[in-house]
């Protein structure tokens, strides 16, 4: 627990109101977008402007306390979770600083929600291209912190590719800035290090990014196939082929008919064992040609329809179906486990039937719904609160599952990060000199280890740490024990 | 936090299965007024939601006051519901969460009055005939600008005035389309009494033949939202019997509260046997006056020469579903300049009653569509729900805006007028 004294010093900082201290203020933020993961925050504080954000900071470095960032707590890997610490919620920075379209760039604070932007950005006739399924909730601070996917991401590049620069705020309360706004590079790319650090290295308090012209033409096709192996075969035949779709997703039949009971509804075909959903943008011919590709490689992989969407609200609407199938799995059980892991796009047949197997043998059931075009799987696991037999075969599944995706030459996360929810698998990718060198890594940003405590890198590799005794009780909720 | 009992057999306990269907996605948070407004997730949907199950399961109690501020402070838009994956009932969930609180009494001693001369109905038309009296001297006009709630509510009153000329046409139609019985209901019958009668001549017009559900009174809405579902089950069934003995193919409405309480009377009734099947029947029946006259055409008039933001109720929009049907009514009307609204899908801080219970809260959420108002560069703002007519209204008088408020019904009965 924060010491009183600190805990007025927020007070002073950020008002009353933006200080939550009590447990039933506490609970809402005891999850991200994970549920089945609750951690209490020791105290939440939500500054409204960059300067209160530094102060925040400071105030907290000044008496060594540990913090969790968040911004709209959509993250699927637990990465947002302060156990015991202090939750800093970055939210309500929520400003777009400058549009400059000629420059094609964009700052925006941390708090600023993804789908937000492209709505200002839209009659200018540019987007920021990353989009996850949560584009809607998701703020571009998190994308940053978790190197965002989205299925956009499979011609256009992750977050990575998107961000020119950023103002960070170390967690001892020093700010830089990182990167070059004009796309310069001289020295180490320490902007590259900071995407992706999952709130390890610290605030960003506000992000460059980059903005990207909108396509002439867009085509999108919904395929649907009665078998999941033709699917996948449709996949592989569609990348080998050298036509790089803008997306392509697939989603199984459990998916499917989740989707089609929602009011995102979208017109899947309900007993599909699989569909695709494939885009392709560029020239009017390039497109139309691109697509006419694809369509004969899907056919020839024994898909029963193509169906290329009329009008951009049909679009809309079967995009619509895809981004909130993760929302709508609430229809199968009130617990969700989301996965994230990525194969080599050439096992994906393989790979696919071997997580059935393992879901059919853990007595759980699988929905698959993923960035196929990139061998981003997301295997779903709906299952009961309460029921601890059922839970640990969850477990169990899930960590089996992320060792066939490693065993396939594959990795533990494509784009929700690493966070709490698959600290576990790390060891099963990297060994403990990797590790170590990681945690020297964060050093140089955070060498307290102050900032998202207990994430991302298990904490045993740390030799610092380790030699450290002091600055281990200094954070109490962080340990690998648990 | 020491866990306490859950309460077995709650109005909340009842609706655990839409407790469960929240998998805390947080794609509502964007489209929560009061998450916009405050910035704090126990004021949004999926906040709201988790406290709801730490009441059920036994994790807060009733008593607890974080919990009841911010089940308080929810505004009942349900504008999360239409952005939920999982189709979460978040309306009957607060509701359900508000009778369990507190028994069903309303949060404050002049809510409670208020809900009590709405059930009433003598006390009701006294209550609206003062109103209307106030409403036709100057005092509202000189009074709206007070500061707080006198002065808000002056300007309520204030903007219950018709912005158009009202000329005066019969009514004329074959009757074809079937019978449909108006829901008078309190404030339309009481303020918008004009607006009742439009209503029922583009009816006429549009070939519907209008009969009298005489013994009806209030929906109930108001006292659901409040928690108190006893008192609506007493009005919807007294209204159930009502429209039954209308023999009316429709029972049709202009207020959006009004008539999404109405398709619900269904699922407020659901665990009595006696009425279940009877509000089954009368809710299946319903409908919103735009969705009547866009299932037909609806006939064109005479042209009117103003530029129309369209605003969608909240009970319209995301309880009822009903989108594009009030578009289509203005879509008829020659002459008129329908422009775009921004958020015109979200809520403006009237929500019934919220606006006497959460001033402060209200206003915020008010002055942002003031903004996008003044960006649309309307000067008429059409709305199909009294609620909304009187809190945009009063908000566009007291900051000097020049831009009007009006329902839709008015708008096209006035263009057949012009015909």
């Amino acid at each position: 627990m924060l010491d009183a004294s600190v805990v007025d010093r927020l007070r002073s900082i950020v008002g009353d109101r933006y200080v939550l201290v009590r447990d039933a203020e506490l609970l809402a933020y005891q999850s991200d977008g994970l549920p089945g993961y609750h951690k209490r925050p020791s105290v939440a504080v939500f500054p409204g402007s960059r300067d209160e954000t530094i102060d925040v900071v400071r105030a907290l470095a000044a008496v060594g306390a540990p913090f969790v960032s968040r911004g709209a707590g959509t993250g699927l890997s637990g990465g947002a979770l302060a156990d015991d610490v202090v939750l800093l919620g970055l939210h309500r920075l929520k400003g777009i600083l400058d549009m400059d379209i000629a420059r094609m760039r964009a700052t925006v604070e941390p708090g600023v929600v993804n789908a937000t932007l492209n709505k200002r950005l839209g009659p200018h006739g540019v987007f920021y291209a990353p989009d996850p399924s949560s584009e809607a909730a998701c703020t571009i601070g998190g994308n940053v912190a978790e190197n965002s996917g989205g299925p956009h991401c499979l011609k256009y590049g992750v977050t990575l590719n998107h961000v020119l620069a950023a103002t960070v705020l170390l967690p001892d309360g020093e700010v830089l800035e990182l990167g070059d706004r004009d796309g310069g590079m001289a020295g180490y790319d320490l902007l590259g290090a900071f995407v992706g650090s999952e709130g390890c290295f610290g605030v960003a308090l506000d992000v460059t990014v980059r903005l990207t012209r909108r396509p002439e033409s867009v085509r999108t096709a919904l395929a649907d196939f009665t078998s999941v192996a033709d699917a996948a075969r449709a996949t592989s035949a569609i990348v080998a082929s050298g036509v790089v779709p803008a997306a392509l997703e697939f989603m199984d039949n459990g998916t499917i008919r989740v989707v089609e009971e929602s009011i995102f509804a979208a017109g899947y075909p309900a007993d599909a064992a699989a569909i695709l959903l494939i885009e392709v943008d560029g020239s009017a011919e390039g497109a139309d040609a691109d697509m006419e590709l694809v369509r004969g490689l899907c056919v020839e992989c024994g898909a029963r329809t193509v169906r290329v969407a009329a009008n951009e609200a049909e679009r809309t609407r079967l995009w619509q179906g895809r981004k909130k199938a993760f929302g709508a799995m609430g229809r199968l059980a009130p617990n969700l486990a989301v996965q994230d892991a990525v194969i080599p796009r050439t096992q994906l047949t393989q790979v696919l039937a071997q997580l059935h197997a393992i879901a059919d043998s853990h007595g759980v059931t699988v929905c698959n719904v993923f960035h196929a075009g990139d061998g981003n799987l997301h295997p779903n696991i709906s299952y009961a609160d309460g029921d601890a037999d059922q839970a640990r075969r969850v477990h169990e599944a899930m960590g089996a599952m992320m060792k066939a995706c490693v065993d396939a030459g594959g990795s533990i996360t494509g784009e929700h990060g690493v966070g709490l929810d698959k600290l576990q698998y790390m060891p099963m990718l990297f060994d403990e000199p990797t590790l170590a060198a990681m945690c020297d890594l964060r050093s140089a940003f955070d060498p307290e280890r102050r900032a998202n405590p207990g994430k991302v890198v298990p904490i045993h590799s740390c030799r610092e740490w380790l030699a450290a005794p002091s600055l281990r009780s200094a954070s109490s909720g962080d340990g690998d024990a648990r | 936090m020491t866990t306490m009992p859950p309460c077995a057999d709650t109005p909340l306990a009842r609706e655990q299965a839409g407790l469960d269907a929240c998998v805390h996605c947080g794609f509502c948070l964007q489209a929560c007024p009061t998450y916009l407004a405050l910035e704090d997730e126990n004021d949004s949907p999926r906040g709201r939601i988790v406290l709801m199950r730490a009441l059920a399961d036994g994790t807060l109690p009733p008593s607890d006051a974080d919990l009841r501020e911010h089940i308080d402070r929810c505004l009942g838009c349900r504008a999360c519901e239409t952005a939920c994956p999982s189709g979460v009932p978040y309306g009957h969930l607060l509701e359900a969460t508000r009778a369990t609180l507190r028994g069903g009494q309303a949060p404050t001693v002049a809510a409670r009055a208020l809900l009590r001369v709405f059930s009433h109905r003598p006390l009701m038309r006294a209550a609206m005939a003062l109103a209307r009296l106030l409403a036709a001297t100057p005092i509202p006009t000189l009074l709206m600008k007070l500061p707080g709630r006198i002065g808000f509510g002056m300007a309520m009153l204030a903007a219950t005035e018709f912005p158009l000329e009202r000329a005066k046409y019969r009514a004329e139609g074959n009757g074809e389309n079937g019978s449909a019985a108006l829901l008078l209901g309190c404030v339309m019958e009481g303020l918008f009494t004009d607006t009742n009668r439009a209503t029922e001549r583009v009816l006429i017009r549009n070939g519907y033949e209008m009969v009298a559900a005489p013994s009806q009174g209030c929906c109930g809405a108001l006292h659901a939202h409040a928690g108190d579902l006893d008192a609506a089950r007493r009005l919807a069934r007294r209204n159930i019997e009502a429209f039954e003995r209308s023999g009316a193919r429709y029972v049709v409405t202009n207020a959006a509260g009004c008539g999404a309480m109405m398709k619900e009377y269904d699922h407020l009734l659901s665990g009595d046997a006696e009425w279940s099947e009877r509000a089954r029947a009368v809710s299946s029946r319903v409908r919103d006056v735009s969705e009547l006259l866009a299932a037909v055409g609806p006939q064109s008039g005479g042209v009117l020469p103003f530029t129309v933001a369209y605003d969608a109720p909240c009970h319209l929009q995301h309880a009822q579903r009903v989108t594009t049907a009030p578009i289509a009514v203005l879509e008829a009307i020659p002459g008129i300049q329908l422009v775009p609204l921004d958020e015109s899908d979200q809520c403006c801080g009237s929500a019934g009653i919220y606006n006497l219970i959460e001033p402060e809260t209200s206003n915020a959420v008010l002055a942002r569509k003031l903004d996008r108002i003044v960006a649309s560069h309307a000067s008429l703002v059409a709305t199909g729900n009294p609620g909304c007519l009187m809190q945009i209204g009063a908000g566009l008088l007291r900051s000097d805006m020049q831009a009007r408020v009006v329902h839709p019904i008015d708008l096209l009965d006035a263009s057949y007028a012009a015909d």
